[in-house]
């Protein structure tokens, strides 16, 4: 388990924690990332694997469903007899798209005004440090809530829409890292050689800032498919198609839960254990290359 | 004083930008008059269509540019009045809404941030006190398991196992019933918003409180032969509590967010009802004014969590 010292940036002298410099990611991050790829990989193959089909009706002849968890539905069936397990596959593709491409746009322009704020300093920085403030002071559902219902509430819109909410944690990381590079000496060797502006980010910045934002993308990706849950819970989420958060909805009446609780539970464990997953996976790779000052 | 007043500058000029932000968004893509007329708005060509489209332009001010529009209303909203509702006959206004609405929020967020600081002081005072030792380490792998896990998923947890099989809280929220059963019915919604919320402040205490322990003074009150539990409750915990309650304060604007979804699932009619509602409906004007009130809250209470800083650290004063 990782300490918590790193997550607020708060650092606890080593004197604190004696005998814990680990140097070593640990079996649990390769159990957090193999189950990840394994998500990842039903998901993208879902349509070619021998799944139910997520939206046909298994209604057994003389009964009413929802029907329990069986050998046939491993998960159980919804009200509609609808097979779950292959439901949560399927809900996963979308799911997934939402935090990749929220965090891919998060990281991109968060990243990007980050790293100019921070090797640019003056003005520029003054100016993209209050637009983050700006965007940090909207209570991050609410902005959320505001864009999705005056464009439209499709897949892209609710990714992006997830995204602009990356923007101001993961440009702030970006920031300070970038602040911490600058003015070491390989950036002046670079300077005096000639290098522009340009390449000196790209080419000297770029590299060391990668690595604190990729454990940040792994928390990121959780937060926002997290985020799209919440979204789906203010009957917000995507309009077509079904995602984890709208699955876990569609049980969650208390006439439904007391007498299939099955359909709410099957989604929320399998997106709870990816949200750990990504959560853990996260915090290793911080805890490993020693990244300091991460706040989510 | 300097410093309190800048802060307070800071914050006018970021409540200003945030309406400014929103007022503009939900004027230049949305369709006021459509949602105070609906398909009448589209009718030009008939002419007693027409007459409501002025008349409503009229009352509702919409033949004015937007600046003059948005100084209007932040004019009247300085005075707590949130104008009208965008809907045919504009009642009831939004401030009597509003009135109705937040306090049962407000309730809601209070008795969250209380039970929430209720369990995670003695948790990570335990945690603490039992470093490195099989207590702790549960707890820190329990407090990372409710951090993951996201609030409407607890919330159907808890609904679950404490409201259907246990039966011990009511599912729903009846607004007319008296005082003590309502808050018995605040406790589920309430404690799905704490659980997590404690698990983040009992990470940041415990790591916190195992800095102070190192300290020289600690050393010496044991030495005099203050009994530990007195050690850390009277000279570690104090000192311990800065992160705390920085979070503390950064973290109203996550629960803000996390307690529209929980009133969902409970059926609170509070503020996150409404705004749900309002957005459906098109209402810009009680957006608007949610909005604005969860900033101006998110924004306060930050600038109570600084002064309270130099309550509880003298070295901070100057």
């Amino acid at each position: 388990m990782s300490e918590p010292s790193a997550e607020t940036g708060v650092t606890v002298p080593m004197a604190a924690e004696p005998g814990r410099v680990q140097r070593r990611i640990g079996i649990g991050f390769w159990l957090s990332m193999s189950w990840i790829v394994l998500v990842v990989l039903a998901a993208v193959l879902a349509p070619w694997l021998p799944l139910k089909d997520p939206d046909a009706n298994y209604i057994v002849t003389g009964t009413r469903p929802p029907y329990g968890p069986s050998w046939t539905h491993p998960f159980g069936t919804d009200q509609d007899a609808r097979d779950l397990f292959s439901r949560v596959i399927f809900g996963a593709r979308t799911s997934l798209i939402i935090g990749f491409v929220a965090i891919s746009f998060g990281m991109i322009i968060g990243g990007g005004l980050g790293i100019i704020a921070g090797y640019y300093r003056k003005w520029v920085d003054r100016t993209i440090s209050v637009v983050m403030l700006i965007l940090l002071s909207f209570p991050a559902l609410i902005l959320a809530i505001l864009i999705t219902s005056l464009i439209d509430r499709g897949l892209f819109t609710i990714s992006v829409t997830l995204g602009i909410l990356a923007i101001a944690p993961v440009g702030r990381l970006a920031r300070a890292a970038t602040l911490s590079f600058a003015e070491r000496e390989f950036v002046t060797a670079a300077r005096s050689l000639g290098a522009s502006n340009g390449r000196i980010i790209v080419r000297e910045l770029l590299p060391n800032v990668v690595i604190p934002m990729a454990a940040l993308a792994l928390l990121g990706m959780a937060v926002a498919i997290v985020a799209e849950g919440g979204l789906a819970f203010l009957g917000l989420s995507i309009e077509k198609g079904f995602t984890w958060g709208k699955l876990i909805l569609y049980g969650a009446g208390a006439r439904d839960l007391e007498r299939a609780p099955w359909i709410s539970f099957a989604p929320i464990l399998v997106l709870f254990i990816t949200v750990l997953a990504l959560n853990y996976a996260g915090d290793r790779i911080r805890d490993y290359f020693d990244v300091k000052e991460i706040s989510l | 004083m300097n410093y309190l007043f800048q802060r307070l500058a800071m914050a006018v000029m970021l409540l200003l930008a945030v309406s400014a932000l929103t007022f503009g968004g939900m004027n230049l893509l949305g369709d006021p008059l459509f949602n105070i007329l609906g398909p009448v708005a589209a009718d030009t060509s008939n002419p007693t269509s027409v007459a409501k489209i002025d008349a409503a332009k009229e009352k509702y001010y919409l033949d004015r540019p937007l600046p003059e529009r948005y100084v209007r209303w932040l004019g009247d909203m300085v005075t707590g009045d949130f104008g009208v509702q965008f809907s045919s006959t504009g009642e009831p206004p939004v401030t009597n809404l509003l009135k109705e609405r937040t306090p049962r929020t407000f309730q809601l967020l209070v008795l969250a941030q209380f039970m929430a600081t209720a369990i995670s002081i003695p948790w990570a005072l335990i945690a603490a006190a039992r470093v490195r030792r099989p207590t702790d380490r549960i707890s820190t792998v329990t407090s990372f398991l409710l951090i993951a896990l996201p609030n409407f998923a607890l919330g159907i947890i808890l609904k679950y196992l404490l409201g259907i099989k246990l039966g011990w809280f009511p599912l729903t929220y009846t607004a007319s019933d008296p005082f003590f059963s309502r808050l018995h019915q605040l406790i589920l919604p309430a404690l799905t918003i704490a659980l997590p919320a404690a698990a983040v402040y009992q990470r940041l205490l415990r790591t916190d409180l195992v800095t102070t322990l190192q300290e020289d003074f600690i050393l010496m009150a044991r030495s005099k032969g203050v009994p530990r539990r007195r050690v850390l409750v009277r000279h570690a915990l104090r000192p311990s509590l800065f992160s705390f309650i920085t979070v503390f304060g950064i973290n109203t604007g996550a629960l803000i967010g996390g307690s529209l979804i929980v009133e969902t699932i409970f059926r609170v009619p509070g503020l996150g009802s409404a705004i749900v509602e309002a957005i459906l409906r098109e209402d810009f004007p009680v957006v608007l004014a949610i909005v604005m009130i969860a900033t101006t809250t998110f924004v306060l209470v930050n600038i109570a969590v600084d002064l309270l800083y130099s309550v509880l650290d003298p070295r901070v004063r100057r």
